[in-house]
């Protein structure tokens, strides 16, 4: 690779300030991981099928917030995901059985998200065309979960799906209770998070703020751009389609309302809560969403798709960068008022 | 059996024309996307509905929901839109915000059951010994109208010439001392009840539901990106490729599969015409 180097100086996170920033990240982070395992085995399934969402949050932020993609194809990648599961699961007798599912949704997946991607990435389509094909995407997934009855098992959906599990030679493990689902669907999000963060955090992070800030300048730097996107691209597609496999594996069954533009539109909204590019922020900001979404339910239930578009049109001419931002400039502000070695004075 | 299949790639491409039209306009002008263009759509079917449930012909329906979706798109234009013309993705994310307001608002008020909407001829005409519907070949005849009319706006008045100018070069258009903001106000609004006028002219045919809006909203944008925005020529060939393509593969395979092939043509398209069959 002959690729050109980037000044030590553009390096984010290694001033105090941010090294603070994220130890408080992941305090907060591992609080509200820890939190539900207090709570009743209603509850912790609840917060459990939050995290998954927080992750579904997590693969359209690496799109959306790293690479200036924005998708409302999420939830086609996370449909694959969940119907892999619980179409090719039953047919696995071992305790590997929603492996093998995940396996090959992540797979389908990869493939989607490639070729579409290939074609339009590479044929220099961007912004708001990427956008709109996405969309179709979604629309498209939809049709399929419903139309297409003999597989998907059309309205009704698909139950039977496989509970999470590993089977080496002749030791095997199967997670079926209330807490270890919650820890393993916990664990995978912390991981997801952990790998992502790290990889955006180094060299690979800068060449796509390089391309998000003027892709002409990177192409011309010798950045294959298209390349970068494609992979991120695709990336995403795994995330989310591993987001939607462990949904049915740990639910135990799949319906075509999960697959709809309603879930590409509310990761969106998570992210945008959070703070695009953040990462942390979208995975916290979808879980209290989800838990402000009950209490409205709750409420009344043809409140929240008002709710939901009044915050998409206040988010565009408030707060553009989102809220979690907002916190962290706040903390900023505590932080250098009280630690007297602040970074900037 | 040509005949009937003709024309039912006719009908097909007349509404996917229609709807289009009005989004080609505006992203070939301004480089923004409305997300809530599918609910100008919807909008001009219920209006329709709501003439004929109050005693009023179809037709007067039909102008009505051209007035009011233009009144709609100029609210949008003068109260969300203008504030965003540099922030493409602000337009999506706010557009896509009203959609769903809009989607769900009619459904508060309107209730999930279809709206009836009466077609204003019934029975079928006798077209050299096959019998077709009247209200179709009527619906393929108002999108000619419509798209002459609109051919004319755009090539024989002054606002037309504007229009144009600043489609091709928006810093020259400003310099001939051009007002860009007033030609986008007014595209805007002329879009939006195209839509309405679409929205209107299909309802007699389809299940007139809130959600009706979606199921054009990724069709018309296709058709915009096949064809290439801001040029009438454009549009045509994209609502012919698209509108065709459909019309054909649903003979053979069933609709979903067919959905998802054209998805698949319009996708190989863009990657070796990138700004579209007739680029403006």
């Amino acid at each position: 690779m002959s690729e050109p180097a980037v000044p030590v100086s553009a390096l984010p996170g290694s001033d105090a300030g941010t090294r603070s920033r994220v130890a408080v990240g992941v305090m907060c982070l591992s609080g509200l991981l820890a939190y539900p395992l207090l709570l009743s085995p209603y509850q912790m399934d609840v917060a459990r099928d939050a995290l998954i969402f927080a992750l579904l949050a997590l693969s359209l932020d690496f799109l959306w917030g790293k690479a200036g993609m924005l998708s409302f194809g999420q939830a086609a990648y996370f449909g694959i995901g969940a119907y892999a599961v619980a179409i090719i699961g039953p047919m696995v007798p071992s305790a590997n059985a929603a492996l093998a599912g995940l396996a090959v949704g992540i797979g389908m997946s990869i493939l989607v998200a490639g070729s579409v991607g290939y074609f339009l990435i590479y044929g220099g389509v961007r912004g708001p065309y990427l956008t709109v094909v996405t969309l179709a995407l979604t629309l498209i997934a939809r049709n399929i979960a419903t139309a297409w009855a003999s597989v998907t098992g059309g309205e009704a959906g698909l139950i039977g799906a496989p509970s999470p599990g590993i089977s080496i030679g002749g030791w095997s493990v199967v997670a079926t209770d209330s807490v270890s689902l919650y820890l393993l669907v916990a664990l995978v999000l912390a991981a997801v998070l952990l790998v992502v963060w790290l990889l955006c955090r180094g060299r690979y992070g800068r060449i796509l703020v390089a391309i998000q800030d003027d892709e002409g300048k990177a192409r011309s730097l010798g950045y294959d751009t298209s390349g970068h996107l494609l992979l991120v691209f695709v990336a995403s597609g795994a995330i989310a389609a591993l987001a939607g496999g462990l949904y049915t594996s740990v639910a135990g069954y799949v319906a075509p309302d999960l697959v709809g533009l309603l879930l590409s539109t509310q990761a969106i909204v998570h992210v945008a809560l959070g703070g695009r590019g953040t990462l942390v922020g979208p995975v916290i900001a979808s879980v209290v969403a989800i838990r402000l979404q009950q209490e409205v339910s709750s409420y009344s239930y043809a409140l929240w798709p008002l709710l939901l578009g009044a915050f998409f049109i206040a988010m565009v001419f408030l707060f553009p960068n989102g809220l979690f931002p907002l916190f962290q400039r706040l903390f900023d502000m505590l932080f250098r008022r009280h630690g007297k070695g602040g970074p900037h004075g | 059996v040509y005949l009937e299949l003709a024309l039912n790639i006719l009908t097909t491409v007349s509404i996917l024309m229609l709807i289009a039209l009005g989004l080609a306009i505006v992203f070939g002008l301004m480089n923004i996307l409305n997300m809530a263009h599918g609910e100008l759509v919807t909008i001009g079917a219920f209006t329709v509905s709501l003439v004929q449930a109050h005693g009023g012909g179809f037709w007067l329906g039909v102008l009505a929901a051209m007035a009011v979706g233009a009144a709609f798109g100029l609210a949008l234009e003068r109260g969300l839109i203008r504030f965003l013309y540099d922030r493409p993705m602000g337009v999506i994310l706010a557009t896509w915000g009203v959609s769903l307001i809009i989607q769900q608002a009619l459904l508060l008020s309107f209730g999930p059951s279809p709206q009836i909407v009466f077609a204003p001829v019934e029975g079928s005409l006798d077209l050299f010994g096959y019998e077709y519907p009247r209200y179709r070949l009527i619906l393929i005849a108002a999108t000619l109208v419509t798209v002459v009319a609109t051919a004319l706006v755009m090539t024989r008045t002054r606002f037309g010439l504007d229009l144009r100018t600043v489609i091709q070069n928006r810093e020259v258009a400003e310099l001939l001392g051009i007002d860009t903001r007033r030609v986008f106000m007014i595209a805007f609004a002329g879009s939006s009840a195209l839509a309405a006028l679409g929205g209107a002219l299909v309802a007699p045919m389809s299940k007139v539901l809130p959600t009706m809006g979606a199921e054009y909203l990724a069709p018309s944008f296709f058709v915009v990106i096949v064809g290439g925005a801001g040029s009438l020529a454009g549009t045509a060939a994209g609502s012919a490729v698209i509108g065709g393509l459909r019309t054909i593969l649903d003979y053979q395979v069933p609709s979903t599969l067919s959905q998802a092939l054209v998805l698949i043509a319009s996708i190989v398209i863009v990657r070796f015409r990138p700004r579209g069959l007739v680029p403006a």
